[in-house]
Protein backbone atom coordinates (compact mmCIF):
# COMPACT_ATOMS: atom_id res chain seq x y z
CA UNK A 1 0.00 0.00 0.00
CA UNK A 2 1.01 3.64 -0.78
CA UNK A 3 0.50 6.25 1.80
CA UNK A 4 1.17 8.86 -1.62
CA UNK A 5 0.92 7.93 -4.90
CA UNK A 6 1.80 11.35 -7.15
CA UNK A 7 1.09 11.73 -10.96
CA UNK A 8 2.09 13.62 -13.50
CA UNK A 9 1.26 16.86 -11.14
CA UNK A 10 2.59 20.04 -12.84
CA UNK A 11 2.57 23.31 -11.16
CA UNK A 12 2.89 26.82 -12.82
CA UNK A 13 3.19 30.62 -11.82
CA UNK A 14 2.41 32.46 -14.41
CA UNK A 15 5.49 31.57 -16.76
CA UNK A 16 7.30 29.80 -14.06
CA UNK A 17 7.25 26.48 -13.93
CA UNK A 18 7.96 25.35 -10.14
CA UNK A 19 6.97 21.80 -10.97
CA UNK A 20 6.78 19.61 -14.14
CA UNK A 21 4.98 16.24 -14.35
CA UNK A 22 6.70 14.38 -11.37
CA UNK A 23 5.21 11.08 -10.38
CA UNK A 24 6.49 8.79 -7.23
CA UNK A 25 5.24 6.93 -5.04
CA UNK A 26 5.84 6.21 -1.13
CA UNK A 27 5.59 3.10 0.12
CA UNK A 28 3.77 2.41 3.49
CA UNK A 29 6.64 2.30 6.90
CA UNK A 30 9.18 3.80 4.44
CA UNK A 31 11.69 7.61 5.44
CA UNK A 32 10.81 8.89 2.39
CA UNK A 33 12.99 12.01 1.67
CA UNK A 34 12.73 14.35 -1.10
CA UNK A 35 15.54 16.35 -1.72
CA UNK A 36 16.51 19.11 -4.14
CA UNK A 37 18.44 22.41 -3.88
CA UNK A 38 16.61 25.56 -2.73
CA UNK A 39 13.97 26.44 -5.09
CA UNK A 40 13.43 22.93 -6.85
CA UNK A 41 9.65 22.26 -5.74
CA UNK A 42 9.87 20.30 -2.66
CA UNK A 43 7.75 22.62 -0.49
CA UNK A 44 5.43 23.64 -3.78
CA UNK A 45 4.97 19.89 -4.51
CA UNK A 46 4.20 19.10 -0.05
CA UNK A 47 1.85 22.33 -0.82
CA UNK A 48 -0.10 20.73 -3.36
CA UNK A 49 -0.71 17.42 -1.54
CA UNK A 50 -2.16 19.21 1.45
CA UNK A 51 -4.16 21.17 -0.72
CA UNK A 52 -3.01 24.78 0.21
CA UNK A 53 -1.39 25.17 -3.28
CA UNK A 54 -3.95 23.99 -6.60
CA UNK A 55 -2.05 21.97 -9.19
CA UNK A 56 -2.39 22.84 -12.77
CA UNK A 57 -1.85 19.71 -13.88
CA UNK A 58 -1.88 15.41 -12.47
CA UNK A 59 -3.62 13.97 -9.74
CA UNK A 60 -2.19 12.66 -6.06
CA UNK A 61 -3.69 9.82 -4.01
CA UNK A 62 -3.66 9.91 -0.21
CA UNK A 63 -3.76 6.35 1.16
CA UNK A 64 -5.03 4.74 -1.91
CA UNK A 65 -7.77 7.04 -1.94
CA UNK A 66 -8.68 10.50 -3.81
CA UNK A 67 -7.68 12.77 -1.17
CA UNK A 68 -9.57 14.82 1.11
CA UNK A 69 -9.40 16.58 4.78
CA UNK A 70 -10.29 13.62 6.67
CA UNK A 71 -7.64 12.08 5.05
CA UNK A 72 -5.04 14.88 5.76
CA UNK A 73 -6.75 14.43 9.40
CA UNK A 74 -4.36 11.10 9.36
CA UNK A 75 -1.38 12.88 8.50
CA UNK A 76 1.07 15.42 10.60
CA UNK A 77 2.24 17.97 8.97
CA UNK A 78 4.63 20.80 9.31
CA UNK A 79 5.10 22.51 6.12
CA UNK A 80 7.17 25.27 5.47
CA UNK A 81 7.44 27.52 8.56
CA UNK A 82 5.89 27.13 12.24
CA UNK A 83 2.33 28.35 11.54
CA UNK A 84 0.67 29.48 14.77
CA UNK A 85 -1.67 32.50 16.51
CA UNK A 86 0.70 35.17 17.93
CA UNK A 87 -1.02 35.96 20.59
CA UNK A 88 -1.76 32.43 22.25
CA UNK A 89 0.39 30.47 24.24
CA UNK A 90 1.89 26.97 23.07
CA UNK A 91 -0.94 24.76 24.63
CA UNK A 92 -3.84 26.96 23.44
CA UNK A 93 -2.47 26.67 20.52
CA UNK A 94 -2.10 22.81 20.11
CA UNK A 95 -5.80 22.94 21.69
CA UNK A 96 -6.97 24.97 18.09
CA UNK A 97 -4.97 21.94 16.33
CA UNK A 98 -6.21 18.74 18.13
CA UNK A 99 -9.81 20.77 17.87
CA UNK A 100 -9.47 20.53 13.65
CA UNK A 101 -7.49 16.91 13.87
CA UNK A 102 -10.52 15.89 15.91
CA UNK A 103 -8.38 14.11 18.01
CA UNK A 104 -5.19 14.55 20.43
CA UNK A 105 -6.47 17.13 23.04
CA UNK A 106 -5.67 14.51 25.60
CA UNK A 107 -1.99 14.20 23.68
CA UNK A 108 -0.80 18.06 23.96
CA UNK A 109 1.31 17.18 27.59
CA UNK A 110 2.80 13.96 25.37
CA UNK A 111 4.15 16.36 22.67
CA UNK A 112 5.20 18.85 24.30
CA UNK A 113 7.79 16.43 26.63
CA UNK A 114 8.75 14.77 23.35
CA UNK A 115 9.86 18.57 21.96
CA UNK A 116 10.91 20.17 25.38
CA UNK A 117 8.61 22.43 25.89
CA UNK A 118 7.00 21.86 29.04
CA UNK A 119 8.40 24.27 31.11
CA UNK A 120 7.26 26.79 28.04
CA UNK A 121 3.94 25.47 27.69
CA UNK A 122 2.07 28.63 28.77
CA UNK A 123 4.47 31.23 27.19
CA UNK A 124 2.70 32.67 23.95
CA UNK A 125 3.83 32.14 20.65
CA UNK A 126 5.49 35.42 20.02
CA UNK A 127 7.97 35.14 22.49
CA UNK A 128 9.89 31.63 21.51
CA UNK A 129 12.90 31.54 19.66
CA UNK A 130 13.07 30.58 16.08
CA UNK A 131 14.17 27.05 17.25
CA UNK A 132 11.30 26.79 19.59
CA UNK A 133 8.85 27.85 17.64
CA UNK A 134 9.99 24.81 15.33
CA UNK A 135 9.48 22.42 18.15
CA UNK A 136 6.19 23.56 18.62
CA UNK A 137 5.69 22.81 15.10
CA UNK A 138 7.16 19.37 15.17
CA UNK A 139 5.09 18.63 18.51
CA UNK A 140 1.85 19.76 16.55
CA UNK A 141 2.71 17.33 13.72
CA UNK A 142 2.79 14.73 16.56
CA UNK A 143 -0.29 15.52 17.77
CA UNK A 144 -2.93 12.51 17.84
CA UNK A 145 0.01 10.22 16.82
CA UNK A 146 -0.61 10.07 13.18
CA UNK A 147 0.80 7.14 11.46
CA UNK A 148 2.00 9.62 8.76
CA UNK A 149 4.13 12.53 9.19
CA UNK A 150 5.06 15.08 6.73
CA UNK A 151 8.33 17.30 7.49
CA UNK A 152 9.28 20.02 5.18
CA UNK A 153 12.82 21.25 6.85
CA UNK A 154 12.06 19.88 10.04
CA UNK A 155 15.66 20.86 11.55
CA UNK A 156 15.38 24.40 10.52
CA UNK A 157 16.46 27.13 13.16
CA UNK A 158 17.52 24.13 15.35
CA UNK A 159 20.76 24.27 17.17
CA UNK A 160 23.17 21.11 16.64
CA UNK A 161 21.84 19.24 20.08
CA UNK A 162 18.37 19.95 18.73
CA UNK A 163 19.26 18.46 15.20
CA UNK A 164 20.50 15.22 16.71
CA UNK A 165 17.28 15.04 18.78
CA UNK A 166 14.70 15.43 16.00
CA UNK A 167 16.97 12.72 13.86
CA UNK A 168 16.72 10.59 16.99
CA UNK A 169 12.87 10.97 16.78
CA UNK A 170 12.75 10.69 13.02
CA UNK A 171 14.02 7.25 13.63
CA UNK A 172 12.47 6.15 16.78
CA UNK A 173 9.28 7.59 14.57
CA UNK A 174 10.39 5.27 11.64
CA UNK A 175 10.99 2.05 13.67
CA UNK A 176 7.46 1.96 15.05
CA UNK A 177 6.02 1.92 11.75
CA UNK A 178 5.16 5.60 10.81
CA UNK A 179 5.89 6.65 7.45
CA UNK A 180 7.75 9.87 7.07
CA UNK A 181 7.95 12.40 3.97
CA UNK A 182 10.72 14.51 4.70
CA UNK A 183 11.30 17.19 2.56
CA UNK A 184 15.28 18.66 3.10
CA UNK A 185 18.40 20.05 1.05
CA UNK A 186 20.52 18.94 4.14
CA UNK A 187 22.07 15.98 2.17
CA UNK A 188 23.48 14.56 5.14
CA UNK A 189 20.29 14.35 7.05
CA UNK A 190 18.24 11.95 4.04
CA UNK A 191 21.77 10.17 3.93
CA UNK A 192 21.56 9.52 7.60
CA UNK A 193 17.67 8.92 8.21
CA UNK A 194 15.54 8.54 4.58
CA UNK A 195 15.41 5.15 3.49
CA UNK A 196 13.91 6.16 -0.13
CA UNK A 197 14.44 9.82 -1.36
CA UNK A 198 13.22 11.72 -4.65
CA UNK A 199 15.54 14.03 -6.03
CA UNK A 200 14.23 17.49 -7.46
CA UNK A 201 15.82 19.50 -9.56
CA UNK A 202 13.76 22.89 -11.39
CA UNK A 203 10.82 21.53 -10.45
CA UNK A 204 11.98 17.98 -12.38
CA UNK A 205 12.06 14.98 -10.66
CA UNK A 206 15.71 13.43 -11.54
CA UNK A 207 15.00 10.06 -9.73
CA UNK A 208 13.38 7.85 -7.25
CA UNK A 209 13.75 5.06 -5.43
CA UNK A 210 15.65 3.58 -2.63
CA UNK A 211 18.66 5.68 -1.35
CA UNK A 212 21.25 2.45 -1.13
CA UNK A 213 19.59 2.04 -4.80
CA UNK A 214 20.39 6.07 -5.99
CA UNK A 215 23.40 7.15 -3.77
CA UNK A 216 25.88 4.08 -4.66
CA UNK A 217 28.98 5.17 -2.77
CA UNK A 218 31.44 4.33 -5.26
CA UNK A 219 34.61 3.62 -3.87
CA UNK A 220 37.88 5.80 -4.63
CA UNK A 221 41.50 4.84 -4.27
CA UNK A 222 43.75 8.03 -4.13
CA UNK A 223 47.03 7.60 -5.48
CA UNK A 224 50.79 9.41 -5.90
CA UNK A 225 53.66 9.02 -7.46
CA UNK A 226 56.97 11.25 -9.09
CA UNK A 227 55.46 10.99 -12.39
CA UNK A 228 51.72 11.73 -11.89
CA UNK A 229 51.59 11.03 -16.04
CA UNK A 230 53.11 7.90 -15.80
CA UNK A 231 51.06 6.96 -13.17
CA UNK A 232 47.66 7.51 -14.99
CA UNK A 233 48.85 6.09 -18.26
CA UNK A 234 49.55 2.81 -15.99
CA UNK A 235 46.32 2.51 -14.02
CA UNK A 236 44.44 2.66 -16.87
CA UNK A 237 45.47 -0.84 -18.15
CA UNK A 238 44.34 -2.04 -14.83
CA UNK A 239 41.26 -5.09 -15.73
CA UNK A 240 37.89 -3.69 -14.85
CA UNK A 241 37.71 -0.18 -17.12
CA UNK A 242 38.27 1.61 -14.57
CA UNK A 243 38.14 5.78 -14.62
CA UNK A 244 41.42 7.25 -13.82
CA UNK A 245 41.51 10.98 -12.91
CA UNK A 246 44.58 13.40 -12.33
CA UNK A 247 43.44 15.55 -9.05
CA UNK A 248 46.38 18.18 -8.74
CA UNK A 249 49.03 15.83 -7.47
CA UNK A 250 47.61 12.92 -7.21
CA UNK A 251 45.74 10.34 -9.23
CA UNK A 252 41.98 9.34 -8.20
CA UNK A 253 40.54 5.87 -9.38
CA UNK A 254 37.14 5.04 -9.05
CA UNK A 255 35.98 1.19 -8.28
CA UNK A 256 32.37 -0.21 -7.87
CA UNK A 257 31.16 -0.49 -4.44
CA UNK A 258 33.20 -2.43 -2.40
CA UNK A 259 35.58 -3.62 -4.85
CA UNK A 260 38.54 -1.49 -4.13
CA UNK A 261 41.38 -3.39 -2.74
CA UNK A 262 44.64 -1.27 -1.55
CA UNK A 263 46.90 -4.34 -2.08
CA UNK A 264 45.92 -4.99 -5.52
CA UNK A 265 46.68 -1.34 -6.45
CA UNK A 266 50.23 -1.16 -5.49
CA UNK A 267 50.69 -4.80 -6.30
CA UNK A 268 49.96 -3.49 -9.81
CA UNK A 269 52.13 -0.16 -9.88
CA UNK A 270 54.97 -2.07 -8.56
CA UNK A 271 54.60 -4.50 -11.59
CA UNK A 272 54.84 -1.88 -13.70
CA UNK A 273 58.03 -0.25 -12.02
CA UNK A 274 56.37 2.11 -10.26
CA UNK A 275 56.63 3.55 -6.68
CA UNK A 276 53.82 4.86 -4.67
CA UNK A 277 54.50 7.78 -2.76
CA UNK A 278 50.60 7.84 -1.46
CA UNK A 279 47.73 4.69 -1.35
CA UNK A 280 44.86 5.43 0.41
CA UNK A 281 40.68 4.91 -0.19
CA UNK A 282 37.94 6.65 0.34
CA UNK A 283 34.26 6.91 0.37
CA UNK A 284 32.63 8.92 -2.60
CA UNK A 285 30.69 11.72 -0.93
CA UNK A 286 26.92 12.16 -0.85
CA UNK A 287 27.47 15.23 -2.11
CA UNK A 288 29.51 14.61 -4.76
CA UNK A 289 27.07 12.04 -5.99
CA UNK A 290 24.06 14.46 -5.33
CA UNK A 291 25.97 17.13 -7.47
CA UNK A 292 26.36 14.71 -10.18
CA UNK A 293 22.58 14.12 -10.61
CA UNK A 294 21.38 17.57 -10.26
CA UNK A 295 24.28 18.89 -12.35
CA UNK B 1 -20.64 23.61 11.88
CA UNK B 2 -20.14 23.64 15.80
CA UNK B 3 -16.61 21.70 16.34
CA UNK B 4 -15.50 24.35 13.83
CA UNK B 5 -17.09 27.47 15.78
CA UNK B 6 -15.54 25.88 19.02
CA UNK B 7 -12.20 26.11 17.35
CA UNK B 8 -13.05 30.34 16.20
CA UNK B 9 -14.05 30.60 20.09
CA UNK B 10 -10.72 29.17 20.86
CA UNK B 11 -8.99 31.64 18.25
CA UNK B 12 -10.62 34.60 19.64
CA UNK B 13 -11.41 34.02 23.53
CA UNK B 14 -8.11 35.16 24.32
CA UNK B 15 -7.59 37.65 22.03
CA UNK B 16 -7.41 41.33 23.18
CA UNK B 17 -8.36 42.91 20.48
CA UNK B 18 -11.71 40.90 20.33
CA UNK B 19 -12.60 41.78 24.05
CA UNK B 20 -11.72 45.72 23.38
CA UNK B 21 -13.75 46.10 20.25
CA UNK B 22 -16.67 44.26 21.43
CA UNK B 23 -16.29 46.38 24.99
CA UNK B 24 -16.39 49.30 22.72
CA UNK B 25 -19.23 48.68 20.33
CA UNK B 26 -20.95 47.67 23.31
CA UNK B 27 -20.21 51.03 25.02
CA UNK B 28 -20.48 53.02 21.77
CA UNK B 29 -24.24 51.82 21.12
CA UNK B 30 -25.06 53.22 24.47
CA UNK B 31 -23.23 56.41 24.21
CA UNK B 32 -24.55 56.84 20.58
CA UNK B 33 -27.76 56.39 21.57
CA UNK B 34 -27.74 58.39 24.57
CA UNK B 35 -26.45 61.38 23.09
CA UNK B 36 -29.42 61.56 20.36
CA UNK B 37 -31.98 60.69 23.04
CA UNK B 38 -29.82 64.09 25.30
CA UNK B 39 -30.05 66.45 22.40
CA UNK B 40 -33.65 65.59 22.13
CA UNK B 41 -34.71 65.70 25.34
CA UNK B 42 -32.21 69.02 26.26
CA UNK B 43 -32.10 71.12 22.77
CA UNK B 44 -34.71 69.77 20.33
CA UNK B 45 -37.70 69.80 22.25
CA UNK B 46 -36.13 73.26 24.36
CA UNK B 47 -36.12 75.33 21.13
CA UNK B 48 -38.88 76.57 18.79
CA UNK B 49 -39.33 73.64 16.68
CA UNK B 50 -40.67 71.74 20.29
CA UNK B 51 -43.92 73.13 18.63
CA UNK B 52 -43.71 71.16 15.58
CA UNK B 53 -42.64 68.11 16.70
CA UNK B 54 -45.31 68.34 19.23
CA UNK B 55 -43.61 65.95 22.26
CA UNK B 56 -42.12 63.24 20.01
CA UNK B 57 -39.94 61.55 21.76
CA UNK B 58 -37.28 58.60 19.30
CA UNK B 59 -36.58 56.59 22.25
CA UNK B 60 -41.20 55.83 22.83
CA UNK B 61 -41.98 52.51 21.93
CA UNK B 62 -43.20 52.08 18.32
CA UNK B 63 -40.17 54.40 17.38
CA UNK B 64 -37.62 53.35 19.37
CA UNK B 65 -36.76 50.03 17.36
CA UNK B 66 -36.55 52.48 14.18
CA UNK B 67 -34.11 55.08 16.14
CA UNK B 68 -31.50 52.44 17.79
CA UNK B 69 -31.34 50.80 14.64
CA UNK B 70 -30.45 54.15 12.69
CA UNK B 71 -28.38 55.78 15.51
CA UNK B 72 -26.20 52.01 15.95
CA UNK B 73 -25.82 51.80 12.33
CA UNK B 74 -22.81 54.27 12.33
CA UNK B 75 -20.91 52.08 14.80
CA UNK B 76 -21.21 48.87 12.30
CA UNK B 77 -17.71 49.78 11.12
CA UNK B 78 -16.43 48.70 14.34
CA UNK B 79 -17.08 44.75 14.05
CA UNK B 80 -16.38 44.94 10.57
CA UNK B 81 -13.05 46.43 11.85
CA UNK B 82 -13.05 43.42 14.05
CA UNK B 83 -13.20 40.52 11.72
CA UNK B 84 -11.32 42.18 9.04
CA UNK B 85 -8.91 41.83 11.58
CA UNK B 86 -9.48 38.12 12.69
CA UNK B 87 -9.54 37.25 8.86
CA UNK B 88 -6.17 38.87 8.36
CA UNK B 89 -4.72 37.32 11.40
CA UNK B 90 -5.17 33.85 9.36
CA UNK B 91 -3.34 35.18 6.74
CA UNK B 92 -0.56 36.81 8.07
CA UNK B 93 0.32 34.03 10.63
CA UNK B 94 -0.06 31.38 7.70
CA UNK B 95 -2.66 29.69 9.86
CA UNK B 96 -5.09 29.94 7.29
CA UNK B 97 -2.71 27.59 5.45
CA UNK B 98 -2.12 25.31 8.99
CA UNK B 99 -5.55 25.35 9.28
CA UNK B 100 -6.32 23.04 5.80
CA UNK B 101 -2.78 21.52 6.25
CA UNK B 102 -4.26 19.89 9.66
CA UNK B 103 -7.50 19.04 8.14
CA UNK B 104 -10.39 21.75 7.45
CA UNK B 105 -11.40 21.21 4.30
CA UNK B 106 -11.80 24.86 1.72
CA UNK B 107 -15.36 25.25 2.11
CA UNK B 108 -14.84 24.01 6.20
CA UNK B 109 -12.92 27.42 6.38
CA UNK B 110 -15.56 29.60 4.24
CA UNK B 111 -18.32 28.36 5.70
CA UNK B 112 -17.39 28.79 9.39
CA UNK B 113 -15.69 32.83 8.07
CA UNK B 114 -19.37 32.91 7.11
CA UNK B 115 -20.61 32.09 9.62
CA UNK B 116 -18.55 34.10 11.84
CA UNK B 117 -19.95 37.21 10.20
CA UNK B 118 -23.28 35.70 11.23
CA UNK B 119 -22.77 35.61 14.71
CA UNK B 120 -21.61 39.14 14.68
CA UNK B 121 -23.79 40.65 13.31
CA UNK B 122 -26.78 38.66 15.57
CA UNK B 123 -24.60 39.65 18.10
CA UNK B 124 -24.41 43.21 17.36
CA UNK B 125 -28.62 43.23 16.64
CA UNK B 126 -28.88 41.52 19.72
CA UNK B 127 -27.07 44.88 21.92
CA UNK B 128 -29.10 46.88 19.88
CA UNK B 129 -32.35 44.98 21.02
CA UNK B 130 -30.56 45.63 24.56
CA UNK B 131 -29.89 48.94 23.98
CA UNK B 132 -33.45 49.98 22.68
CA UNK B 133 -35.38 47.64 25.83
CA UNK B 134 -33.06 49.94 28.11
CA UNK B 135 -34.03 53.22 26.60
CA UNK B 136 -38.09 52.50 25.21
CA UNK B 137 -38.15 51.06 29.08
CA UNK B 138 -37.04 53.83 30.65
CA UNK B 139 -39.79 56.15 28.78
CA UNK B 140 -42.04 54.68 31.00
CA UNK B 141 -44.63 53.63 27.71
CA UNK B 142 -46.21 50.00 27.42
CA UNK B 143 -44.01 47.54 25.12
CA UNK B 144 -44.48 47.30 21.54
CA UNK B 145 -42.98 45.19 18.26
CA UNK B 146 -44.10 48.41 16.15
CA UNK B 147 -41.32 49.14 13.88
CA UNK B 148 -39.36 46.16 14.85
CA UNK B 149 -38.62 45.75 11.26
CA UNK B 150 -36.01 48.23 11.48
CA UNK B 151 -33.76 45.81 13.64
CA UNK B 152 -33.95 43.19 10.51
CA UNK B 153 -32.94 45.94 8.89
CA UNK B 154 -29.89 46.53 11.03
CA UNK B 155 -29.53 43.10 10.91
CA UNK B 156 -28.82 42.90 7.22
CA UNK B 157 -27.05 46.41 7.27
CA UNK B 158 -24.19 44.12 10.42
CA UNK B 159 -24.56 41.44 8.05
CA UNK B 160 -23.72 43.44 4.73
CA UNK B 161 -20.88 45.45 6.05
CA UNK B 162 -19.41 41.92 7.79
CA UNK B 163 -19.21 39.88 4.39
CA UNK B 164 -18.21 43.09 2.62
CA UNK B 165 -15.11 43.16 5.29
CA UNK B 166 -14.53 39.51 5.26
CA UNK B 167 -14.50 39.33 0.80
CA UNK B 168 -11.89 42.86 1.02
CA UNK B 169 -9.81 40.63 4.04
CA UNK B 170 -9.49 37.54 1.73
CA UNK B 171 -8.70 39.64 -1.06
CA UNK B 172 -6.22 41.93 0.48
CA UNK B 173 -5.02 39.39 3.33
CA UNK B 174 -3.17 42.12 4.45
CA UNK B 175 -4.19 43.76 7.92
CA UNK B 176 -3.48 47.46 7.49
CA UNK B 177 -4.26 47.34 3.79
CA UNK B 178 -7.55 45.60 4.15
CA UNK B 179 -8.48 48.12 7.07
CA UNK B 180 -7.98 51.20 4.64
CA UNK B 181 -9.21 49.64 1.55
CA UNK B 182 -12.23 48.84 3.71
CA UNK B 183 -12.82 52.63 4.86
CA UNK B 184 -11.75 54.27 1.28
CA UNK B 185 -14.92 52.29 -0.33
CA UNK B 186 -16.81 53.11 2.33
CA UNK B 187 -16.29 56.96 2.08
CA UNK B 188 -16.35 56.52 -1.99
CA UNK B 189 -19.21 54.44 -2.24
CA UNK B 190 -21.00 57.40 0.26
CA UNK B 191 -20.04 59.86 -2.21
CA UNK B 192 -20.99 58.02 -5.38
CA UNK B 193 -24.52 57.35 -3.68
CA UNK B 194 -24.40 61.27 -3.00
CA UNK B 195 -23.86 61.88 -6.74
CA UNK B 196 -26.26 59.51 -7.67
CA UNK B 197 -29.46 60.69 -4.96
CA UNK B 198 -28.69 64.14 -6.35
CA UNK B 199 -29.04 62.72 -9.74
CA UNK B 200 -32.33 60.66 -8.58
CA UNK B 201 -33.81 64.41 -7.57
CA UNK B 202 -33.01 65.89 -11.01
CA UNK B 203 -34.94 63.14 -12.59
CA UNK B 204 -37.75 63.00 -10.51
CA UNK B 205 -38.00 66.64 -10.74
CA UNK B 206 -37.53 67.42 -14.20
CA UNK B 207 -38.30 64.22 -16.47
CA UNK B 208 -40.55 62.99 -13.28
CA UNK B 209 -39.05 59.56 -13.85
CA UNK B 210 -38.93 58.09 -9.67
CA UNK B 211 -36.07 55.21 -9.73
CA UNK B 212 -35.85 56.16 -5.87
CA UNK B 213 -32.74 57.34 -4.99
CA UNK B 214 -30.32 55.10 -6.89
CA UNK B 215 -27.29 55.46 -4.19
CA UNK B 216 -29.34 53.10 -2.64
CA UNK B 217 -28.65 50.54 -4.86
CA UNK B 218 -24.89 50.03 -3.86
CA UNK B 219 -23.67 47.63 -2.10
CA UNK B 220 -22.90 49.50 1.29
CA UNK B 221 -25.63 52.16 0.64
CA UNK B 222 -28.40 49.20 -0.10
CA UNK B 223 -28.08 48.13 3.31
CA UNK B 224 -27.88 51.73 4.65
CA UNK B 225 -30.80 53.22 2.71
CA UNK B 226 -32.77 50.57 4.87
CA UNK B 227 -32.73 52.49 7.81
CA UNK B 228 -33.58 56.28 8.90
CA UNK B 229 -34.71 58.28 11.69
CA UNK B 230 -37.68 58.07 12.33
CA UNK B 231 -40.41 60.49 10.31
CA UNK B 232 -40.61 63.45 12.85
CA UNK B 233 -43.35 65.90 11.98
CA UNK B 234 -40.52 68.08 10.85
CA UNK B 235 -39.55 65.49 7.87
CA UNK B 236 -42.74 66.52 6.05
CA UNK B 237 -41.09 69.69 4.90
CA UNK B 238 -38.39 67.85 2.86
CA UNK B 239 -39.57 64.49 1.69
CA UNK B 240 -41.66 66.02 -1.15
CA UNK B 241 -38.61 66.88 -3.15
CA UNK B 242 -36.80 63.59 -2.61
CA UNK B 243 -37.65 60.40 -4.58
CA UNK B 244 -39.96 57.43 -3.45
CA UNK B 245 -38.15 55.00 -1.56
CA UNK B 246 -38.41 51.52 -3.02
CA UNK B 247 -37.97 49.72 0.13
CA UNK B 248 -38.56 46.59 -1.38
CA UNK B 249 -35.91 47.05 -4.13
CA UNK B 250 -33.87 48.02 -2.03
CA UNK B 251 -33.71 44.93 0.10
CA UNK B 252 -33.57 43.30 -2.99
CA UNK B 253 -30.16 44.68 -3.36
CA UNK B 254 -29.07 44.45 -0.21
CA UNK B 255 -30.03 40.32 -0.30
CA UNK B 256 -28.62 40.32 -3.64
CA UNK B 257 -25.09 41.90 -2.35
CA UNK B 258 -25.14 39.70 0.39
CA UNK B 259 -25.39 36.74 -1.63
CA UNK B 260 -22.66 38.19 -4.20
CA UNK B 261 -19.86 38.80 -1.96
CA UNK B 262 -20.39 35.24 -0.23
CA UNK B 263 -19.94 33.43 -3.14
CA UNK B 264 -16.87 35.30 -4.21
CA UNK B 265 -15.47 34.61 -0.63
CA UNK B 266 -16.10 31.26 -0.81
CA UNK B 267 -14.76 31.37 -4.59
CA UNK B 268 -11.13 32.85 -3.36
CA UNK B 269 -11.26 30.29 -0.47
CA UNK B 270 -11.69 26.89 -2.35
CA UNK B 271 -10.11 28.14 -6.07
CA UNK B 272 -6.81 30.13 -5.05
CA UNK B 273 -3.74 29.04 -3.78
CA UNK B 274 -3.60 29.85 0.14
Amino acid sequence: MNVLSINNISKNYGKVTALRNVSFSVPRGSVFGILGPNGSGKTTLLGIIMDVLKATGGTYQLFDENPNNQLRKRIGTLLETPNFYHYLSAVQNLKITAGIKQRGENDIERVLEIVSLTNRKNSIFSNYSLGMKQRLAIAAALLGDPEVLVLDEPTNGLDPVGIAEIRELIRLLASQGKTIIMASHMLDEVEKVCSHVAILKYGELITFGNVDEIFINDDIVEVASSDIEQLKDALKLMPGNLKVEIKGNIVQITFPVGTANLENVNQFCFEKGIVLSQLQIRKKSLESKFMELTN
Amino acid sequence: MMYLLKIEWLKIKNYKAFLFISLFFLIGIFATNYIVYSVFHNIVNKSDAALLLSNFNPYDFEHVWQTVSYASGYLLMLPSLLLIILVTNEYTFRTSRQNIIDGSSREEYANVKMMMALIVAGTSTLFVVLCALVFAYSSGKDFSITGFSHVGYFFLKALSYNIIAIFISTLIKRTGFAIGIFFIYMGAENIIAQFLDVLSMKLKSSKNIDFGSLGDYLPMNSSDGLLSFPPTPLKSFTTNSLPTEYTWIVLGFAIFYLLLFSWLVRRLIIKKDL
